[in-house]
Parts: C-alpha cells; structure tokens; sequence
C-alpha cells in the first residue's frame, strides 16, 4: 500500500507494508539514517521526529496512517549547507558525546522552544524528560540549550 | 604541582576544550553507527533466545523453519566449527587456580540463563527471521537452579556448571586485623547490597557482515575491542588475518561491549551464506542477554581509634556471576584490592568470592568491580565519623592515603593522592545549603570520595601502536586500533599529534577502530585508551617530529633542539619559519621518512601473591570526591538530589570540556545506580526487559552536576594525564546515601535507594 | 511485528462494520502508544487494524452545562485547550503527567480508557468525575459510567465489536482540583496516583468532593468514603487527614516487583491528603 507523506518539505508517496512503521519507511525503505532505532516502544527517544510540527516517537507510528502530514527528520533542519545555530551551540557546548541520542534532543528542543521561547533551566530539563540520554549526564546539553536562547534574544 | 603548572603554559592544543571534529558529524546525524549501514544483497538474522534460566535441550529441530520462503540458513551448536568462546583469566585466584573463562557461542545441550541463544536465523527479511525463530522448535525440560550466591555455594546446590559454583576467590591479609579492632575506640559493622545493573547504552548491539573482495570476513558493528577478531576466526576456524573486524562510533559502550557481542554470530551467517548479514538486537535483547554489572553482598567491620584514624577493616565480599564466567574473576580482583578504599588502612583482611547462578551473566561495566565497594566502604567511614562527631571532610583528610603509602595487596602509591584537597572542593562547591521548601521536607548532605585503576593490570603486559604521518601538503593522518565510545577518544588522539607536530586540528584525519587497517590500540576498556594510545601518538609523533626536525636543521642551519613546530611550520628560535609542506618534499626527496609507526609499552610487572600483598597490580589509580546535596520527602520518602559536586584529580586535562562531559555523564549514571536502576529477576527470569521498566534517568530526574577539574600534573598518560572514564561513576550511590542520613538518621544499605527503601528506613511502613 | 491487514475508515459506521466483520481478529488503532508496542513485541497479533484516526471524533464541546471530549481528542489538546482549563481543568492537569512529550502528541482520551492501565492517569480522573462513556457497536449506541466501564488491569466492559467515541463529563469550573502521583521516575508510570476535585460552599463546608486513585488495585479506584467524610464539613488539615486516612485504610493494593502493597497503602494516604488540601485551596480562591 502506499504512505503519503511531506518529507522535509517535499511531498512523497512511497509504498509500505501495513505493519511497517514510520521508522523503518525512514530507516529502511528510505535509508534516512538520521533518525535512530533504540527501544521499538516508544520511551527513549532517539527516533523522534517531529509530525506536523510535534515531536512523535516514529517507532510508534504506522506508515501507512500518515495521510499526507508532516515529517520533519534532523536534516530538514539544514540551512543553506551549514549548521542550525542550536547544532552549533551542543558542538560548542560539549552536548554530544555518542550522540546516538543527539539527532532526537534538537528535534524534540526546537518543538518545545516554539510553544515556550524563553525557558529557564528546570523548564528545558522537563521538556527534555522524554529523550534519554546516557553519556553526557543533561548537564551540557541543558547548557547547549540555553546558550541557543540566549542567543535568540541577542545576549550572547 | 609548579612544574605542572609551567608545562601547562607551555602548551597550546592540549589542555584547551577544543570542539570534536566528531560532534559536528554527529549534530547533522552523518555519523554512519553500527545500524546505519546496508548493503546490496543483505541479508538480516535473529538469534532464539532461551525462555528458561535452566534447562536440559531435549530435542531441537531446525526443519520447518529452514523451509520458510526467504529463510537463508538457520544454524544452532552443531552447525558451529568450534562452539566456544574463551578468555584465559591470567594471574591465580586464590582458591580456584588458573581460569579460563569459556562458553558456547550456541547452546548444546544445556541453557544456563535465560535468553542463552540457541539458534541463529538469517533471512531476507527482518521479520521473516523473527518468524523463523518462532518456528524453530525446541523442547526443553527444565533443570532446578540456583538464584543467588548464598545458594549456588550452599552445599548440595546444583552445579551450573560441571565444577562446583565458586568460580573465584581473592584473599588479602595485612596487619593483625582482630587485635587491631578489639584495641579500636569504635568499631562500625554494616553489610550493604548492591543489585545487578544493565550499562543501557541507547545504541543496542549491532553489526553488519560481509565476505569481502579479497575473501577476509569483514564484520562492521558497534564493538569496545576490535581484538575479537581472533575470537570470530577461532569460532570460525579460519586464520586469524582472514577476519577483519572494523568498529563504528559507538552509541555507548560503559562495559557492554567488551565482551563479544553479535561479532561471532554474524561471522557465522556470513560465511554460511556468503551474502552480507546485518544483526541488530532488539532493546529487549539487549536487556535480557547482556552481561550485567553484578550485584554484590558486602560486610564490613572498620575499626578507627579516637581521632577518627581507621585501624582496621575485616570485609567479606560475595558477587554473583551469572551463569558464566565472562571477566568475573578479573572484575572481583578489583573489587579485592579497592575493598578498603583510598584510605591507609594499616590491617585489612578481605575474602572476596564470586559464584556461577542461573542468573543472566555479569561483567564489565564502567566502574569493574571498583564500583561496588565504594557504596560500602564510604558509607562506613560515614558512620565512623559519626559516631566520633567528626565531618566528612575531616575524616577523610585524617586517612587519605599519600604518595609512598601501600595498599593493602602490597602496592606502593607513586603519585599524588588529592583527596583532601577534593574533598574540599566538592564540598564547597555545593554552595550555601538550600533550605527545606516544606515542613515534610528535610535537606541533607553527603560526601563520598573514590579511587580506580586506570590502564590494565601490569602483568597483562599492556601495550598500543599508533601509526602518523604527514602527507604531502602538509595534512596530517593517524592511524591507531582504538575504538571511540563517544568519549572523545579520536579526538584526544589529534589533540595530542597537533601538540606535538604543530599541525591545526582542522588538517588531521584520524582513522580508528579497523583491526586491518589501523595498528592494534588495545581496547577501550579499563579507562585505558586515553593512558595507552595517547601515549602511543605521543610517543609516535615525538619520534616522527625528530625526524623531521632533523631535516629541517639542516636546511635552516643550527641545531634540531632549536627548532619548534607550530601553525603548520617549523620555527626557529630567531623567528624563521619553513612550512611544513617545503620539509616535507626535503624529507621526500633525500628519502626520510614523513611517517612513523610507534609502539608504547605500559610498565609491566608480575602477578602479585595477594596473601603476601607484596607487589603492583595497577599502574596507577584516579581519585575522586563528590558532595550531593538531596532533600527527603519524610511522609513518603521520595529523594530528590538538589545538588551535585564531582572533583576528580586527573593530572591533565588534555580536553577540559571533554574531561568534564565524563565527569557529569559517569556521574549521573552514579545517580542512577545509586537511586533507580536495578534488573529485576526473580527465580531467574528477568522482569525489566524494557526501557519502560529498566529505568534510566532522564534530564528531570537529576540536577546539574558540577565538574571540578583537578590537575595535579601527576599521571601516567601523555601529558600526565590520568584516566577518567571510568572513575566519576564510583561515589554517587555512597554520597546520596550519607545525604540521606544526614538529613534524616536513617542509614540506607541497599541499592537502589528507592522511596520505598527510603520510607522503611523511616519507619513509615511500620 | 507480525502482518496484518490495514484498514483506514473515513466514518463511523465504515469503522463499525469492519469491528462487526472481524471482532476479536482486530485491533482499533487510535493513538498508537500502547497498541504499537504490543505488536511489537508480538504480544498481540490482529488480523486486521482499524486505523480511526481519520474519524471525526476530535472535538472537544461544552453542551448544558456538561463536557464532551471526543475519543480521538489528544493528550496535548487536554493540556493546551482553553475550554478545558476553564470547564475542566483536572483534565489539564493529568494529562501533563502522562507518559513523555511524544505520548502526549498522539495519545488520545479513548484510547487511554480503553487501554484501561489501572495506574493511567486518564481512568482514574474520569472515574473521579464520575464521566460517561459513549460507546458504538455495529448494533446500537450505548452509554457507560466510568466507575463501571473499568473490570480489571487492562479490560474493560468494551465488547470486541464496540467503539468508544467520546466520553461526557460534568463540568466542574466551581471546584478545586489536584492531580498528585508518585512515580519511580520522572514522566514513569505511576505507582500511585489521586485524582481530587472540592466544591465549598459559601460559608467555606465543603459542598461536594469526589476523589479516586490509581495504582492501588487493578482498575482506578472511586474513594466515595472520602467524599462522605467531607461533605459539609469545614476542610481543616484535620478533617482532611482523617478523610484520606479513611481512604487509605479502605485499600488493599497489591505489590508488584517493584513496589509493595503496603508502600503503595502508605503514599496512597499521603498523597490522597495532600492532593485534598490543594484542591481546597483552589477552591478557596475560586470562590
């Protein structure tokens, strides 16, 4: 059957099989490695993809429901070749360190900096409770966020 | 510490938090991990996993599944040319004798533990695998087995093995211990328990296969030590050069990709089919079959005299292995010679053992075996300042041990010991205390200081090779075998040849991680790669700027002593510049060579005779101090950490930002270990086979933590640096648990200290 | 997961005659959060899955003096629409605690009640409200009160051909309200949760209040003899202690691997008081 989608920015029709996944259209059929595969459940957040706009666990979503909506993977976030100032704040911040969780953390970040654009640190903490990450301990990477707002506001 | 601080100034890479060249690929997701990799004609396996802890294979038959359409091959033991896996365990434990740690790479006759794989599937599709193994068929007849240590060595416990259940035993005896205690003026017993862990990293285990143009198996997958190469050709019963084994950039490794993972298994399918395998296991694998951090039963008895000074520690320690030996014995020896802490401890006894359950089999994870008694030895010298009105800074400054000082297997500490000084400092950097948001609400504060080996042990004759060389245009490349975990391991390695070569870090290339093409580093394992091929680059680039330098004294006249290597030329002391690329065609065209393969050496020793405690087993040690501050919920006894503080001495900081990424990241898996995570099996089946239950913490469960970087300039590695991945895991659980009992009274020895724990300790359950 | 047919009906009745043809052999997908996982695990293995996403069902309405919520409506819209925070702001408030940001992107009302996870937050508030399910099967339309629909962990009075389309709800903008949980972990399930909601009167007695639990039982638990030691009395710390105190003594949780009965007991006292005095507070400034 066929999934119809906008996949960063561009409308696509690809087929799939009915129990095939958002993930693995992107992951397989697409070869889109930028999205993760961690648990298959929903919980640790490297598969995040935003779906119109809202941050959506892939693995949990069926290809074959997207009905024409919006997928946005961390490569839509590309500007003219060169990084995303959030992308440059975690490099400068030490955010990364695997980075098996970092394409998730800037995607489900961006989402939540749309509804709440100046958020204190406890606020960028909760936002970030869906997107595990076992290297870094947040601390760096809650200073990766911050620093990105700051800049917005033009104080850094 | 002067001439560290001169040394330091003197430096113009090193020592600055200069950004990874690898975190710029991973914020645009170019990183190509393990998973991310296909190929034409690929085939995808699964593994048959054993739904029984113990259990005799009765019958297993293959038949119907090899017949499903798009099914490849199905292989189980008898299809494997040598079915064992082994790891010789060098030195002589104490009870045992010489070990060697072996299991089967498919079941044969017997499933241990649960999840033990049985059979592997590869087929044209990943859900036609699944389907396959759902259709091999196995009967099984279930086998009693032992569930704890306490059990497995009870007499008459049925063996896991042919053998009886210990699989080792350590012993050390310095000083009168009982005399000692009987003349102590407090004398503090406690037993503490520890729980099986899993090292959770977010990338599962995972690999593709394939048989390469020039035959040599090629296995690409997320792997800690690429030196298993040999292990695959033994199983495969192929040379040890036709298998080459190529390591990704990890998505986490803490330990759980030490051991071999999905390496044999896809060499296995790839040589069976010829065609590329991919391998990659579900969460839910990962979390059932891979070895585990294992759960300890530790008794204490610390004796200290009046001024807070111990005289004496009588420990029992008692770990479970699982149901195989893995790096167990190697994991309880440090555990063995930690047990008394970094502290000088004037008679210790210790009597460490380690049993084979039907439990799922432990070994390395980030910390080995130094981790676990930590949680006991801090929380007693805790009670002991608590019973003599002494602070925690104070009576870890009276015992701390100095340089000169002998532990307790007989090892002489040859550099600095900064605990004092980072006790200090952790605590101070808590800042003024928070106070208590509510009337339920109690704060306290605790300390918990650590010490672990960094480098292997010295009678494993330790070594790496790096390869360097410039190439025409004056680009740098290095070539070292070391796998990076996400720590920042390949961009130390460039740091230390830029220091070196005075190359800018934009024109070097760096290849790790390909047991063919880079020369062999050892394993990124025993916070050893930093130590080792930092050492091997430096010692690599040293030897190839000689070389060099001598090319270009005698094109600028003068002395080669007089010459330096900086942005890209050399530079002579009047200020002279040659570019690097004009010495480099010199060098081509009188024929020196603008590359160089060098070997380091770590000093090596003998095994020591523990019961005599006479000699080294590690070549150095990395200390640690962390302060948390955590405030108690006394109706339900929910602990929240306000504040969190770790101080580690790491000689030099080659990447200060990095150092500090290790410090908060081994930090808050501390926090997890100390507050939420724990397999739970009961009779042997695993409970927490999801990331749903098998909790990790997130951004919200933790505060920041406050990295507080010290340099004694005094350490093995290059620059005098000391290693660090490991260390920052140690202290947490003992400093959440002295927190607590600062703000309450209660005293909590099990792990993880969950609410419940925490509200019995209360006495709100009662 | 294993194969299995997809269906995408456009209306009601097309999504009923596919429940009526295939019963049991399928498996209505709404927000996907629970349902995905099963079948990944190959817990579940439905012939056929009804994706109703594309059904009109996410609306969310107030109609004589009562709410309706669609089945469809989302996690999120609970914690972002302004009729829910001015006629229902309970709903507001639990759906903040439910799973992670992505769950609440997708997760819907009727799914979570279906679901029927006896620590979910969702139950335990409908069965508080004492809310209505409207719940369609190929052959008629039913309602079904909250406090009847849930039979067990994970089971439901729903029969395998029916639909839940929406769930009714008076609504409470007099009344105070507070969600309290505890969870293992931040964003985790949780293992004990009190859903509480006051009305006072003018002279400060509590006029009505209505309380339930998750987490201690294995379906959310109506504490009505909170409700009667409340009523008309003033709420001092006292009057509501003693109030969850009968609430807690009352249950009888089971423990699990994780968590023990008596624990679960012990915080389900605790946080039943605690969410009891936020909620009066609230009602104090409401009135």
């Amino acid at each position: 059957m066929i999934a119809r989608l906008v996949l960063n920015g561009r409308p696509r029709e690809v087929e799939v099989r009915p129990n095939q996944t958002l993930l693995e259209l992107l992951r397989d059929t697409l070869g889109i490695f930028d999205v993760k595969e961690g648990c298959d459940e929903g919980v640790c957040g490297v598969c995040t993809v935003l779906l119109d706009g809202r941050p959506v666990s892939s693995c949990l979503v069926l290809a074959a429901g997207l009905r024409g909506r919006a997928v946005v993977t961390l490569r839509g976030l590309e500007r003219n070749g060169g990084l995303h100032p959030l992308q440059e704040a975690f490099v400068r911040h030490g955010a990364v360190q695997c980075g098996f969780c970092t394409p998730g953390m800037l995607l489900t970040t961006l989402a939540f900096l749309e509804r709440e654009p100046r958020p204190d640190r406890e606020a960028i903490r909760a936002a970030l409770e869906g997107n595990l990450c076992r290297c870094t301990g947040y601390t760096k990477i809650v200073d990766a966020v911050e620093a990105y707002v700051r800049g917005e506001l033009g104080h850094d | 510490m002067t001439d560290a601080v001169a040394t330091r100034d003197a430096l113009r890479i090193v020592g600055q938090p200069v950004v990874r060249h690898d975190a710029r690929d991973k914020v645009v997701a170019a990183t190509a991990y393990a998973a991310d990799w296909a190929l034409p004609g690929m085939l995808h396996a699964a593994v048959l996993r054993s739904p029984y802890p113990s259990a005799r294979i009765v019958r297993l038959e293959t038949k119907r599944a090899t017949a499903m359409a798009g099914v490849a091959v199905v292989l189980t033991a008898k299809d494997v040319p040598r079915n064992t896996l082994a790891t010789d365990v060098p030195g002589q434990t104490t009870a045992v004798g010489p070990l060697r740690a072996t299991l089967h790479v498919l079941a044969e006759d017997r499933v241990r533990h649960q999840g033990e794989p049985v059979a592997l599937v590869a087929a044209e599709t990943l859900e036609l695998a699944r389907d396959a193994v759902e259709a091999i068929e196995v009967e099984y007849e279930v086998t009693p087995g032992v569930f704890t240590p306490e059990a497995a060595l009870a007499p008459g416990a049925p063996p896991v093995h042919g053998t009886g259940n210990l699989l080792a035993q350590w012993r050390i005896a310095r000083g009168d211990v009982a005399k000692a205690l009987a003349g102590a003026n407090v004398v503090v017993e406690g037993e503490y328990t520890t729980q099986l862990v899993d090292a959770a990293y977010l990338e599962p285990e995972s690999g593709v296969a394939w048989i390469d143009s020039d035959g040599v198996i090629t296995i690409r997958l997320s792997t800690q030590v690429i030196e298993h190469f040999r292990d695959v050709a033994e199983v495969l019963q192929v040379p040890q050069n036709r298998v080459r084994v190529i390591g990704t950039y990890l998505g986490g490794g803490f330990g759980g990709k030490e051991d071999v993972t999905v390496e044999a298994y896809l060499g296995l399918l790839t040589l069976k089919t010829g065609r590329p395998v991919k391998m990659v296991w579900t969460r839910q694998e990962s979390l059932l079959s891979r070895a585990k951090r294992h759960p300890y039963r530790l008794r204490y008895r610390t004796g200290a005299n009046a001024h807070g000074e111990i005289v004496a520690q009588q420990i029992e320690l008692l770990a479970d292995a699982g149901a195989y030996a893995y790096l167990s014995a190697l994991v309880l020896l440090y555990s063995t010679v930690t047990a008394a802490g970094p502290y000088r401890v004037p008679a210790v006894e210790v009597d460490a053992r380690v049993a084979y359950t039907n439990n799922p089999p432990t070994s390395a994870m980030r910390g080995f075996g130094a981790m676990q008694t930590v949680f006991a030895y801090e929380s007693q010298l805790d009670r002991v300042a608590r019973a003599l009105g002494m602070d925690p800074v104070a009576v870890r400054r009276v015992n701390a041990l100095r340089r000169g000082d002998t532990l307790p297997v007989g090892q002489v500490i040859e550099t600095h010991v900064a605990i004092p000084e980072l006790c200090e400092r952790a605590w101070a950097a808590l800042g003024p205390p928070t106070a208590a948001r509510a009337p339920h609400i109690k704060v306290g504060r605790g300390l918990a200081c650590n010490f672990q080996p960094y480098g292997r042990i010295v009678w494993l004759h330790d070594w790496a090779s790096a390869w360097v060389g410039f190439e025409m245009d004056g680009s740098l490349v290095i070539r070292c075998g070391c796998p990076d975990v996400g720590g920042g391991q390949a961009s130390s390695l460039c740091q230390i040849a830029a220091e070196v070569l005075g190359v800018t870090l934009t024109r070097i290339s760096v290849h790790v991680s390909d047991s063919a093409l880079t020369p062999l580093a050892g394993t990124t394992t025993a916070s050893r790669q930093l130590y080792m091929s930092g050492n091997a680059v430096l010692k690599t680039a040293r030897e190839l700027r000689a070389g060099l330098l001598g090319v270009a004294a005698a094109m600028l006249g003068g002395d080669a002593d007089d010459l330096d290597m900086d942005e890209d030329r050399v530079v002579t002391r009047d200020g002279r510049t040659l570019a690097i690329a004009g010495l480099l065609a010199e060098c081509a065209r009188v024929g020196v060579p603008r590359s160089h393969l060098g070997v380091y050496h770590a000093p090596a020793g003998e095994p020591v005779d523990l019961a005599t405690g006479s000699g080294k087993v590690f070549p150095d040690y990395t200390f640690g101090a962390h302060a948390a501050e955590v405030e108690v919920d006394t109706e339900t006894g929910l602990v929240r950490v306000l504040g969190y503080a770790a101080a580690h001495d790491v000689g030099r900081a080659i990447n200060p930002q990095s150092v500090e990424g290790q410090i908060q990241g081994g930090a808050v898996q501390g926090l997890g270990y100390g507050l939420m995570e724990e397999v739970v099996v009961e009779n042997g089946i695993n409970l927490t086979t999801s990331f749903a239950t098998y909790l990790i913490p997130t951004a919200a469960d933790v505060p920041d933590v406050r990295a507080v970087v010290v340099e004694s300039g005094e350490g093995l590695g290059p620059f005098n640096a000391r290693g660090i991945g490991e260390p920052p895991i140690g202290p947490p659980a003992a400093a959440i648990a002295n927190a607590i009992e600062a703000a309450t009274g209660a005293r909590i020895t099990r792990l993880p200290i969950t609410a419940e724990r925490v509200a019995r300790a209360l006495g709100l359950l009662d | 997961m294993h194969p299995f047919e997809y269906a995408a009906p456009e209306t009601l009745d097309q999504a009923l005659g596919l429940l009526g043809e295939h019963g049991d052999e399928a498996k209505v997908l709404a927000g996907g959060q629970s349902l995905i996982p099963i079948l990944h695990y190959r817990l579940a293995r439905p012939r056929v899955v009804i994706d109703i996403n594309g059904l009109l069902l996410g609306d969310i309405v107030v109609e004589n003096g009562r709410l309706g919520v669609g089945a469809l409506v989302r996690y999120h819209q609970l914690e972002e629409s302004d009729v829910i925070a001015r006629r229902c702001p309970v709903l507001g408030e639990a759906a903040r605690l439910i799973g992670n940001v992505r769950v609440r992107t997708l997760g819907t009302v009727g799914g979570s009640l279906v679901h029927a996870d006896p620590a979910a937050e969702l139950p335990a508030v409908m069965t508080a409200l004492d809310a209505r399910l409207a719940v369609a099967s190929p052959s008629g339309r039913r309602t079904v009160a909250a406090r009847e629909f849930f039979t067990g962990p994970l089971t439901t009075m729903l029969t395998a051909d029916e639909i839940v389309t929406g769930v009714e709800m008076d609504a409470v903008s007099s009344y105070g309200w507070a969600v309290e949980e505890l969870s293992r972990r931040a964003g985790d399930f949780a293992v004990v949760a009190v859903v509480a909601l006051v009305s006072l009167d003018r002279r400060g007695r509590v006029d009505d209040a209505r309380v339930a639990f998750g987490g201690v039982a294995d379906r959310p638990v109506w504490a009505r003899a909170v409700e009667d030691a409340l009523r008309g009395r003033e709420p001092t710390a006292d009057v509501l202690a003693h109030a969850a105190q009968t609430a807690r003594d009352a249950l009888e949780p089971p423990s699990d691997a994780f968590v023990s009965g008596a624990y679960r007991r012990h915080v389900a006292g605790v946080l039943c008081r605690r969410a009891l005095a936020r909620a009066v507070a609230r009602a104090l400034g409401r009135t």
